[in-house]
């Protein structure tokens, strides 16, 4: 796997604080991009006053620095684009869809 | 001799089947049901007063966001409860706005005043911890089919509350100094009070029409000894001390069960023991939050209904 493929499945595995689905399948992560030993993480919310956004940012930065290879993650928090349900991987809609929510 | 539909519903019963509608029901299961979803509608609406005085405190712009989410889904919780005793014939409005303090049905630790922050992420962890062993018990359980497939987001969202209640304790926990002797001080007085939650102890309580009636599984020192298993490894985890300890199975008590309890002071004494009879006693006569808190959100119900008379 190339290390930014890593990158990408480490954040897949990183849960939704609300919603039983994880944070790549849900088009919260809009980029990432690797300089060495740091990585810069642009990421958005499903709404502004995303009451789990503090969350999701401490689980992006503990899950990245648990990578051997990475001692810094910058999150940076964008809003345009903004997140809308097209967003959402085919997984990220079957897993929403699952639970009950209509997307 | 009984009659075809107590014959219907002890069948459906004993097969495991949900039921479904109240002519499915015997008149005792109504009863139960009914006081077993005000009991969960009080306990959710009350936590949201409850929580609103510490989430006021809170250290930053995202936290009080936080609180302000998990204050609206115990409501919305709240709302399914009293909603589906909408159905059952009961008034939504009345229960809420014309019922007496007193006559709310939920836990005495609500009563007890949340005024910080800490606080705030104890309840989270400790007070939610003690719904989600309840709810997810009725959820796993419950013989009325309405209930349980309402109960499926509940579940979720009070995991949300967890995760607030647990990442702030351990926060403050690793902060060290006076917040974390202050953190130990609020758990001191709110690990007794929600082990208290899950009421009588089974060899006081010899019979349960709950459980009979499968509107829930476990008995209350199940359910407490469930809570222990989760909040007692948690707090040793992050270097908080609780009273108690694990022996073989069983997690057990560091301290008299039950003792008395000084609200005003929020604090326990551990060299006085009392009857379970005394414990009832503080429970019915409430605790110093409970009129000011259902005051609050029943005054404007009322002035607006004077207002519409004129």
């Amino acid at each position: 796997m190339n290390p930014d493929d890593r990158i990408w499945a480490a954040l897949a595995e990183i849960q939704d604080p609300e919603m039983p689905i994880n944070l790549v399948d849900l088009g919260l992560i809009y980029g990432v991009r690797r300089d060495g030993g740091r990585v810069d993480v642009d990421l958005t919310f499903t709404a502004m006053g995303c009451p789990a956004a503090d969350f999701v940012i401490e689980d992006v930065r503990e899950r990245l620095l648990a990578e051997p290879d990475i001692d810094e993650v910058r999150v940076r928090v964008v809003w345009d684009p903004p997140w809308t349900a097209a967003r959402l991987t085919e997984a990220g809609r079957d897993a929403l869809e699952s639970w009950g929510l209509a997307v | 001799m009984a009659t075809a539909n107590q014959v219907r519903f002890d069948n459906l019963l004993k097969k495991g089947d949900l039921i479904e509608s109240t002519s499915e029901m015997t008149p005792e299961y109504l009863k139960e049901l009914k006081h077993t979803l005000i009991v969960s509608g009080d306990t959710e609406l009350i936590s949201a007063p409850a929580y609103y005085m510490a989430t006021k405190r809170a250290p930053s712009v995202n936290a009080f966001m936080t609180g302000i989410a998990i204050i609206q889904d115990e409501l919305a919780h709240a709302h399914i409860a009293y909603h589906i005793l909408e159905e059952l014939g009961d008034d939504e409005e009345t229960l809420i706005f014309e019922r007496d303090p007193k006559s709310f049905r939920y836990p005495y630790a609500f009563d007890v005043p949340l005024e910080s922050w800490p606080e705030l992420a104890i309840a989270n962890a400790f007070y939610d911890q003690a719904g989600f062993c309840l709810l997810g018990d009725i959820h796993e359980q419950c013989s009325y089919g309405p209930w349980k497939r309402g109960l499926v987001k509940v579940m979720a969202e009070e995991n949300f509350h967890l995760r607030n209640g647990r990442t702030w304790m351990k926060r403050i926990a690793a902060a060290g100094g006076e917040a974390k002797d202050e953190l130990q001080r609020n758990v001191d007085w709110m690990f007794p009070l929600t082990v208290e939650w899950f009421g009588l102890p089974d060899d006081r309580k010899m019979h349960s029409t709950q459980l009979e009636y499968r509107l829930k599984g476990k008995t209350n020192d199940q359910l407490r000894q469930w809570w222990l298993s989760t909040v007692v490894p948690y707090c040793e985890s992050i270097g908080v001390k609780v009273p108690a300890h694990q022996e073989g199975e069983n997690w057990v008590l560091d301290y008299p069960f039950p003792c008395t309890f000084d609200a005003a002071e929020k604090r326990w004494d551990f060299k006085d023991p009392c009857s379970w009879d005394d414990v009832l006693v503080r429970w019915r006569e409430r605790g110093p939050r409970n009129v000011q808190m259902v005051a609050d959100f029943q005054e404007s119900y009322r002035k607006l209904r004077a207002a519409r008379q004129q």
